[in-house]
């Protein structure tokens, strides 16, 4: 793939940081400048570190407040078991909220995310199942693919949400066997006859099942296990000789009882296919919805290439996409709509607004940020399908998916709360932190600097200058430019006086209201 | 393919509403309390705001201080006889020839230094204060965003509906007024042309031919296609009509005016509209040095007078004249002595322009009193609060309860005569604030204040809600004469309807409030 050799100026870090964020500061942007491009892309690959969920809500009944329950047992009492699992649901709901809000300048959030759309996994019915499932993602977020596949493969939330437990040699459940050939792996092609799809057959489907025969779970929701487990139980394996399809060269799959299904993970990442279906995700999550022929021959076909060279890291991979010619290339910037959580993550995220109020509150405060990203049309963890979310594979419209007449009104709503004060959870008001994202630009109290500094961090390109002026008289509230450099500097002088911080704060609110609702910044 | 269910065993049943915990819920009571008048109902008022600093003493002068006058302004100030007259005492600049015609019909009236406690002469701060109607540091939702909460409690949600299909305001230009901002949104659109009224805040987006440039004109087309305020917006312009030919295409103001009577006469319900006019702060050459009637802020009062001449000539024709009034303001007046630059430095009160075939018409309030010897910097001292001013416009315009109006201000109201030009009720003599009991703010959020007249007593206090049952006791004390204030928490409070109900040995008296 040809490297990137043009200019490193902050318009590139923040098309990088913006890509492979949920959404980063002005101070962000100057950083990955000084770091040059290597030292940027290397940066988002640091190990980030994370905290466990904590119990915060009253339904919670076997942990004491404060405390983290994925390794707690459950009620034995029915109700109070099916409370404990609500209280459960909603603390790992607003957990997941705070780690996108929280993140570290780091490709783990934005990584993790993608597997959770690729897998597709929306239920387990234990809370500490889908957060084992999770962190077993997040584990594997910049690492090894196929092991990956093969983790998830006996995970006890993928065992329960493709009815991999209930599949056994006397009863075959193919769900699971068509999933990982049809969406985790080499991908569905064009179908050419009854049953063959290009890059699998049915015979393979039936295979895959009965591979992955045997394995059950326990625990789920145990009055005794501190864990939900998979186990592989012999008996009910398939130990038959498994034949695959002409499209894997008709190769068997011999008895290995636990561990055969790796083996036949080892045969799928062979296949060509492989590399290439997951390397078409990857790019229409983090360049373009469009795969011109172009764009397959010149850019997929090396990240493949790549892929397949490294033994399946996706590191290697993600590091040359990131610094080639083609991921900076201005004719793919801005080309992305922003997810509903990318939306809601760069109004906060930019301004390193973040919720730390005491432990309820600020779980609520997450919990209905978990919320308002599911009124825009993005449940965390709750994709519509296994196939995941329609926008990252459904042609043509791909992501204007994420915007119909219903989600553009909520967005323009989660616009005017988080630029308001009147968010208020348990008497905590909750907003953007503006007077501080002000204060880290680079000149605040000029007033078209200002709004340069906004346009970089919110928006993908440059735009007309009439609408920055239009957005400088917001915030000079119609006055001429040094009436708000007077303004700043008297809040600058006395910066805990509300007389001069409350105006401040409240032009900023204005601008980033208009910014916020502009169609630029819906894209990225 | 499973359906999605993560999160679906009720946990976020109650998530429908995350604004505000627990949402709104008015109560049957309480909308009793907010109905608007039916003869209300049509009323609009247009807001022009003077954006700067409006020089009071160069637009209303005090004929008969014309002497004190050039002693402190000489280099600025008009020849005296080239002031347009009112009345003996007062005059107008000579550009407000539209003004003085408004006058001279009963249609223009003047309220004389007009202010608020304390001045702050910072542009954001003032503008602040005249935007939210409020000297509380903390208080962000505009005076009118207060009226519109108590009267529309569910705002945003559920509108546009069938009974209020039209923006409740209307802000000419790219932003919306903060005149106009409610608990949970801003009641103003802001609408640059009604014949083309996106919600796109700027101009156009262009496509340029790339990806980026498909989806953003995507999404500009989704926002303008559901933007159910702008269709009745640009259908209401397009049915409507203007038939003055006093209007000119190029003042600025003039053309938005033409498109608000365009609006109003297509059948818009929109009660109230802003229009902005930049260009007050007027501290070197507010005046053209070789003929002081002429220079930058002359055009800018031509331009006012010129276009609300046209406007309130249009409204005739259209006969609509009873339903509309407006009235100017600006964040402060400017300094009583001009300086060396040809201009004047921030100052404090200033006059405030109402117009409108129902106005009191006349000139309210007594002139300023210009003295001979200024302190270094003096302004104008404020002698009419604008929060008064504000109040009598609800009660006057909106017949909004005089409850209701105190509950949305924090000082105790005097009521001035401003719109009664249509009514024939006897005027009433300024009052007071009303004995009764009132909470404040109200709705409210997390704490507020109660207050009350009290009587040598020893009073309870009850919190009750809308069943009628006693959740608490308040309050319990001795009390003297006068004005009473405490301050209660209500932090624990679900949403909904309360009273307090005031108990002692001489009465029982209850007052309603919501909680958010």
């Amino acid at each position: 793939m040809t490297p990137y050799t043009g200019p490193w100026t902050s318009a590139e870090a923040a098309h990088l940081l913006r890509r492979c964020t949920f959404g980063a500061s002005f101070q962000d942007i100057q950083n990955a400048v000084g770091a040059g491009m290597l030292g940027a892309v290397n940066q988002l690959f640091l190990a980030s570190s994370m905290d466990e969920p904590l119990a915060y809500d009253v339904g919670e009944q076997i942990v004491p407040l404060g405390q983290t329950w994925v390794s707690a047992v459950y009620p034995t009492n029915t109700s109070a078991n099916q409370q404990t699992e609500g209280a459960r649901m909603k603390s790992l709901a607003a957990w997941l909220a705070k780690n996108l809000n929280q993140e570290s300048l780091s490709l783990t959030e934005k990584m993790l995310f993608f597997w959770q759309n690729h897998f597709g996994v929306s239920t387990s019915g234990d809370a500490r199942a889908m957060y084992q499932y999770l962190q077993l993602l997040r584990q594997h977020a910049l690492g090894n693919v196929k092991q990956l596949v093969k983790d998830v493969t006996i995970d006890p939330c993928m065992l329960l949400f493709l009815n991999g437990s209930t599949n056994t040699v006397f009863s075959p459940n193919e769900n699971y066997g068509r999933e990982l050939l049809e969406l985790f792996t080499v991908g569905k092609g064009a179908q050419l006859a009854a049953g063959d799809y290009s890059t699998f057959t049915e015979q393979d489907v039936a295979a895959a099942a009965k591979i992955c025969t045997g394995y059950i779970v326990q625990g789920v929701r145990s009055d005794t296990q501190t864990q939900v487990s998979s186990q592989f139980t012999l008996v009910l394996h398939d130990t038959s000789t498994k034949t695959l399809s002409y499209h894997f060269a008709n190769q068997t799959i011999s008895a290995a009882g636990a561990l055969e299904y790796a083996n036949y993970i080892d045969v799928v990442f062979n296949q060509a296919d492989t590399a290439l279906y997951i390397c078409r995700k990857l790019y229409r999550y983090f360049v373009n919805h469009d795969i011109t022929s172009w764009v397959e021959q010149n850019i997929i076909a090396d990240m493949a290439q790549t892929f397949v060279a490294n033994n399946f890291e996706i590191s290697p991979v993600l590091t040359e996409l990131f610094t080639s010619a083609h991921f900076f290339d201005i004719s793919v910037r801005g080309a992305i709509i922003r997810s509903p959580l990318e939306t809601l993550c760069a109004m906060l995220n930019t301004s390193n607004t973040t919720a730390n109020f005491d432990l309820q509150s600020t779980y609520q405060i997450y919990l209905s940020m978990y919320g308002l990203a599911d009124q825009m049309g993005q449940g965390y963890a709750a994709p519509p399908s296994v196939a995941g979310w329609t926008s990252y594979y459904q042609a043509p419209a791909f992501y204007r998916l994420w915007i119909n007449s219903t989600y553009i009104k909520k967005r323009f709503d989660v616009a005017n709360l988080l630029t308001s004060n009147f968010y208020n959870v348990n008497g905590n008001v909750f907003k953007i932190k503006v007077v501080d994202f002000l204060n880290g630009l680079s000149a605040p109290a000029s007033a078209p600097q200002v709004i340069d500094d906004l346009c970089l961090v919110l928006f993908p390109k440059d735009i007309p200058a009439a609408d920055k002026l239009a957005i400088k008289n917001i915030l000079t509230n119609g006055l001429p430019d040094f009436e708000w450099t007077l303004q700043y500097n008297e809040y600058l002088a006395d910066p805990t006086n509300p007389v001069f911080y409350n105006p401040v704060e409240l032009r900023m609110q204005a601008v980033l209201n208009v910014m916020f609702k502009m169609p630029q910044f819906h894209v990225c | 393919m499973k359906r999605r269910s993560f999160l679906k065993n009720g946990a976020l049943a109650s998530l429908s509403l995350p604004f505000v915990q627990n949402g709104f819920s008015m109560q049957a009571i309480a909308k009793q309390l907010f109905d608007v008048p039916k003869s209300a109902e049509d009323k609009v008022l247009i807001l022009i705001r003077m954006n700067g600093g409006n020089d009071g003493l160069n637009m209303v002068f005090p004929r008969d201080q014309y002497a004190e006058l050039v002693v402190q302004r000489s280099n600025i100030l008009v020849p005296e006889n080239q002031i347009l007259p009112l009345t003996t005492e007062v005059g107008l600049h000579p550009k407000m020839t539209g003004l003085q015609t408004l006058f001279n019909e009963g249609k223009l009236s003047i309220i004389q230094n007009v202010g608020y406690p304390e001045p702050n002469r910072s542009h954001f701060r003032s503008m602040d204060i005249w935007t939210t109607g409020a000297l509380d540091i903390n208080q962000t939702s505009g005076w009118l965003g207060r009226y519109f909460d108590s009267a529309y409690p569910n705002f945003p949600d559920a509108y546009p509906n069938v009974d209020y299909p039209d923006p409740f305001a209307i802000s000419m230009g790219s932003e919306v007024s903060t005149t106009c901002q409610g608990l949970m949104g801003n009641f103003s659109h802001a609408v640059s042309d009604p014949f083309n009224a996106t919600n796109l805040l700027l101009t156009s987006v262009t496509n340029d031919g790339t990806y980026y440039g498909g989806q953003i004109e995507y999404i500009s087309t989704l926002i303008n296609q559901t933007n159910e305020y702008g269709q009745q917006i640009s259908s209401a312009a397009a049915a409507g009509n203007s038939l003055s030919n006093l209007y000119d295409p190029l003042n600025p103001l003039a053309v938005q005016l033409k498109y608000i009577a365009q609006m109003i006469s297509g059948g818009l319900k929109t009660k109230v509209y802003i229009l902005n006019v930049n260009g007050f702060d007027t501290h070197d050459a507010q005046v053209d040095q070789n003929d002081v009637k002429e220079g930058v802020h002359a055009n800018l009062l031509k331009r006012i007078s010129d276009a609300v001449r046209a406007f309130q000539n249009d409204l005739q024709l259209l006969g609509l004249e009873q339903r509309v009034a407006g009235l100017t303001f600006s964040e402060f007046g400017r300094q009583i002595a001009s300086n060396g630059s040809m201009g004047t430095d921030h100052g404090d009160a200033a006059p405030l322009l109402m117009f409108g075939s129902c106005i009191s018409n006349g000139i309210i309030g007594a002139n300023p009193q210009i003295p001979n010897q200024v302190n270094n910097q003096a302004g104008l001292p404020m002698n009419i609060d604008f929060r008064d001013i504000y109040a009598s416009i609800l009660k006057d315009w909106f017949e909004v309860d005089q409850q209701v109006i105190q509950s949305l201000f924090e000082q105790n109201i005097t009521y001035y005569d401003l719109l009664q030009g249509c009514t024939n009720s006897v005027s009433e003599k300024p009052i007071i604030a009303q004995q009764k009991p009132l909470v404040f703010p109200n709705p409210s959020l997390g704490q507020h204040q109660l207050k009350f007249m009290s009587g040598q007593e020893y009073l309870e206090v009850f919190l009750i809600d809308q069943n009628g049952k006693v959740l608490q006791k308040s309050f319990e004390g001795q009390l003297n004469n006068g004005q009473q204030i405490l301050s209660l928490e209500i932090h624990t409070l679900k949403a909904g309807a309360y009273y307090y109900l005031l108990k002692s040995g001489s009465r029982q008296e209850l007052v309603s409030f919501q909680k958010l």
